[in-house]
C-alpha cells in the first residue's frame, strides 16, 4: 500500500475506457460552452425577474453537468469500489493540497458561492473598490463589467476574507443616489420639495419604490442626496445623470449656486 | 355595489366598486401559462420577425362590413352610461356607501368613464391651456373653477404633465379634495394616473370608485346589450370553428351549447369594456369555417341576425416593437400616464429630444400601437393594443395600473 492503491485502481483502464471517457468530458465541456454562450444572449433580450432567473441558471447548469460528468466518468476508468474511491481521492487531494493551493481554493469557493449567493450573474457588486456588474461566474473566478465597460475577473477566494457590497441582491432593485452641493442660506425646505419632484418627474425613476431626498450641512456646502431606483440596473450611470442634470436645472432656475469642492479649496488659498 | 345592479344598468354590469375591490377576471391555468410563454416568446424573438407587430387575422375568412359591425357591435351610448353613473352614484349616496361630497371614478383606459362623464349634463371643467402653470396663479385658478357645485371633470389626467413644473395643479386640486372642501362635483380619472399620485402622495385616502370588471357572463350581457334588440331579433354569434355559442347570452333553461369565447375575452382584456369590444369587433366573422356543415344550423338562425366569431388564438393582436433601447417604454408611459400627448408634450414628459422622439413614434405608428390624431395633433394608445403594451411595460419594470 506504498502507492496508496493508486496503481491497483488505474490497473483496469485501458484505452477504450480512456477514450470513452474523454468523449463523455469533451460533450460535457462543449455543452457548458454553448450554455455559457447561448443563455447570456437570450437574457440579454429580457427584462426584469426573467432576465435575472435565466443568468443565474448558467452556474447551477454548469455545476450540474459537472458533476454528473464526474459520476459517469469515474466508473468507466476506475472499479467504483470503496478502496479504489479512498485512494482516487486521496490522490486527488494530495495533488490540490499541494500544487494547486490556490486554484482549489477557488474552485471551493465558487460552490459556496452557488450555495450562499453572494452574488449572482446580473448583480452589482463592489470588491476592493471595482464596482460592477456579475457578467458571469466561472469555476475559478466571476467577472464583472465596469460602468465603463472593463471586464475584472475576481476570484471566488476572496470571497473568504473581503468585504463584499451587493447593490441589488439578486433582484432588479438598485438604488441610485445623486449627490449635489449647494451655497447654504437657500430655503432648504423648498429645494428638498423640488428635488422630490425632479425625481417623480425622471422617466427613469421606478416610483413605486421609496424616493427620498436628504441633506446635511458638510464643509463643502449643503449636501443634498437624491435617492430613488431607476427602472433598470443597467441605467444607474444615465439615471443618476438625469437626476443630477434635473437638480441643476432647478438650481439655476432657483437662483442657489451649486459649489464644487475645488471652487471651495480655491478660495480658502 | 354588487351583481344585483347588473339588471338595472346594462350599460354598466356589476355597478360600481371601491377601487380595493377590483379583481382581475379569472381564467383557465393553461391560458395563463400559456399567456406569460408567449410574453416571454415575443420578448426573445426581437427583431426575428420584424413585420408581424401590426394586427393581424391568421385566418382567410370574411370579415363583416363597416355598417354591419356598427350594427352587430357599436361605441357604448355614452349619454345612457352617464345615466347609469349619475344613478349609481345618487343610490350610493343615500345608501351611505358615498360620504365624500365629490365622487372620484377610477377607471382603466379606454373604459368609457371620460366620455360619459363629459356628456353627464354637467359643468365640465376643462383644463387650463398652460399646465406649467405658474405656483402663484394655481390657488385662483381653482378657486375660480370650483364656486359652484355640479360640476364634473372627465379625466383628471388632462390637468397635469410628468415634469417638475407641471404637477402643481393637481397637487393644489388633491389638498382641496382630501379636505373635502371642493363641493359637489365628480372626478374621472385613469388608473395610470392614479397610480402616480398615489405614489407622489402616498397618504391621499379619497375612497375612489370604479365599475365593476368585466368577467365573462357580464361581458356577454354587455355584448348582448350593445348589439340590442331589432325587428329581426338578437344578434346570434357563434365560433367559426366548432359553431358553439357566444350570443345571445344564455338564459337559465338554455339547451345550446356555449363558447368560453366571453371568459377568454374578458381575461385578456382584463374587464375593460373598451379592449374588449376593439377585439370583439376584430373576431367579427361573416361565415364559419366549414360553411357546408354549418349549414343546416345556421338556416335555423336564418329570421335573425347572425355572425360567426373567430377564436382569439386566430388574431395577432399588435405588438410593442421590441429593441434594447427604452425609448419605446418611455413613451408608451408617459402616453397612458396622461390619456395622450402632442408632440411637445410628450417632448416635456420622456425627456427625449425631437427628432429621437419622432423616430420612436412613427416605429410604434407602424405596429398598430399608437395613433396619431391629425386634428388635434394628439397620440394615443390604441385600445387593441393595449394588453400588450401594458404587458410590456410591466416586463420593463414600469409602474403600470392596479386593471
Amino acid at each position: 500500500m506504498g502507492d496508496f492503491g493508486i496503481k491497483d485502481a488505474l490497473s483496469s483502464i485501458t484505452s477504450e475506457a480512456l477514450l470513452e471517457a474523454l468523449a463523455v468530458i469533451v460533450a460535457a465541456s462543449l455543452l457548458i460552452l454553448m450554455v455559457q454562450k447561448a443563455v447570456p444572449v437570450l437574457a440579454a433580450k429580457l427584462s426584469g425577474k426573467p432576465r435575472l432567473y435565466l443568468l443565474a441558471s448558467v452556474p447551477l447548469f454548469r455545476l450540474l453537468v459537472i458533476v454528473l460528468t464526474i459520476i459517469v466518468v469515474v466508473p468507466i476508468l476506475v472499479e467504483p469500489s470503496f478502496e479504489n474511491m479512498i485512494a482516487i481521492f486521496g490522490a486527488l487531494g494530495l495533488a490540490l493540497g499541494f500544487a494547486f493551493k490556490d486554484y482549489a481554493n477557488s474552485l471551493i469557493a465558487g460552490i459556496v458561492t452557488l450555495y450562499e449567493m453572494p452574488y449572482r450573474p446580473g448583480d452589482w457588486i463592489e470588491v476592493n473598490g471595482r464596482y460592477g456588474e456579475v457578467r458571469s461566474i466561472g469555476t475559478r473566478a466571476a467577472e464583472i463589467v465596469t460602468l465603463d465597460d472593463t471586464v475584472i475577473v475576481i476570484p471566488h477566494s476572496l470571497l473568504w476574507n473581503t468585504l463584499l457590497a451587493n447593490g441589488n441582491d439578486g433582484t432588479d432593485n438598485l438604488m441610485c443616489v445623486a449627490e449635489v452641493f449647494l451655497d447654504p442660506n437657500h430655503d432648504v425646505g423648498r429645494m428638498l420639495g423640488l428635488f422630490r419632484d425632479a425625481i417623480f418627474a425622471c422617466p427613469l425613476t421606478k416610483t413605486y419604490q421609496p424616493v427620498l431626498v436628504t441633506v446635511a450641512a458638510r464643509e463643502t456646502g449643503m449636501c443634498y442626496r437624491l435617492k430613488a431606483y431607476p427602472l433598470e440596473p443597467r441605467e444607474q450611470a444615465r439615471f443618476i445623470s438625469d437626476l443630477t442634470a434635473r437638480a441643476a436645472e432647478i438650481c439655476g432656475d432657483e437662483g442657489v449656486p451649486m459649489v464644487s469642492y475645488p471652487y471651495l479649496q480655491a478660495q480658502k488659498a | 355595489m354588487t351583481d344585483n345592479n347588473q339588471a338595472d344598468h346594462p350599460c354598466l354590469p356589476g355597478g360600481l366598486i371601491p377601487l380595493e375591490q377590483w379583481r382581475v377576471p379569472e381564467t383557465s391555468v393553461r391560458r395563463t401559462i400559456r399567456s406569460g410563454l408567449r410574453d416571454i416568446l415575443d420578448q426573445l424573438k426581437a427583431g426575428i420577425h420584424p413585420d408581424e407587430q401590426a394586427f393581424r387575422s391568421l385566418d382567410d375568412l370574411p370579415t363583416l362590413s363597416e355598417r354591419q359591425i356598427q350594427d352587430y357591435a357599436p361605441v357604448p351610448d355614452r349619454e345612457e352610461l352617464a345615466r347609469a353613473l349619475l344613478n349609481e352614484l345618487e343610490q350610493l349616496r343615500r345608501s351611505g356607501g358615498q360620504s365624500r361630497k365629490t365622487s372620484f371614478l377610477v377607471a382603466p383606459p379606454f373604459s368609457g368613464i371620460a366620455e360619459a362623464l363629459r356628456a353627464s349634463g354637467r359643468r365640465v371643467i376643462a383644463p387650463p391651456d398652460n399646465l406649467l402653470m405658474p405656483e402663484r396663479d394655481i390657488t385662483g385658478w381653482w378657486d375660480h373653477q370650483l364656486q359652484d357645485d355640479d360640476w364634473v371633470i372627465p379625466e383628471l389626467a388632462d390637468f397635469w404633465l410628468r415634469h417638475r413644473s407641471g404637477l402643481g395643479l393637481l397637487r393644489e386640486l388633491f389638498a382641496r379634495l382630501a379636505r373635502d372642501k371642493v363641493g359637489e362635483g365628480i372626478i374621472g380619472c385613469s388608473g395610470w394616473c392614479w397610480k402616480f399620485w398615489t405614489q407622489y402622495l402616498p397618504e391621499l385616502h379619497l375612497a375612489p370608485l370604479t365599475p365593476s370588471p368585466l368577467s365573462g357572463d357580464r361581458l356577454t350581457n354587455w355584448l348582448g346589450h350593445l348589439a340590442g334588440e331589432r325587428p329581426q331579433g338578437p344578434l346570434t354569434a357563434r365560433m367559426t370553428q366548432d359553431g358553439l355559442y357566444v350570443l345571445p347570452a344564455p338564459t337559465g333553461d338554455d339547451e345550446r351549447k356555449y363558447s368560453l369565447f366571453t371568459r377568454d375575452l374578458a381575461t385578456l382584456a382584463r374587464g375593460n369594456p373598451g379592449v374588449a369590444l376593439a377585439i370583439w369587433r376584430r373576431t367579427l366573422r361573416a361565415r364559419p369555417e366549414d360553411e357546408t356543415q354549418q349549414q343546416g344550423e345556421e338556416d335555423a338562425h336564418q329570421d335573425g341576425r347572425q355572425c360567426w366569431v373567430a377564436p382569439l388564438d386566430q388574431l395577432s393582436l399588435p405588438a410593442v416593437p421590441q429593441s434594447s433601447a427604452r425609448q419605446s417604454g418611455y413613451l408608451l408611459h408617459a402616453l397612458l400616464m396622461h390619456g395622450g400627448l402632442g408632440l411637445g408634450q410628450l417632448e416635456l414628459t420622456s425627456g427625449l429630444p425631437g427628432e429621437e422622439l419622432r423616430i420612436a413614434l412613427s416605429r410604434l405608428e407602424r405596429a398598430d400601437v399608437v395613433t396619431g390624431d391629425e386634428q388635434e395633433g394628439i397620440f394615443r394608445v390604441q385600445a387593441l393594443a393595449y394588453p400588450a403594451v401594458r404587458r410590456y411595460l410591466q416586463s420593463k419594470g414600469y409602474p403600470v395600473d392596479s386593471f
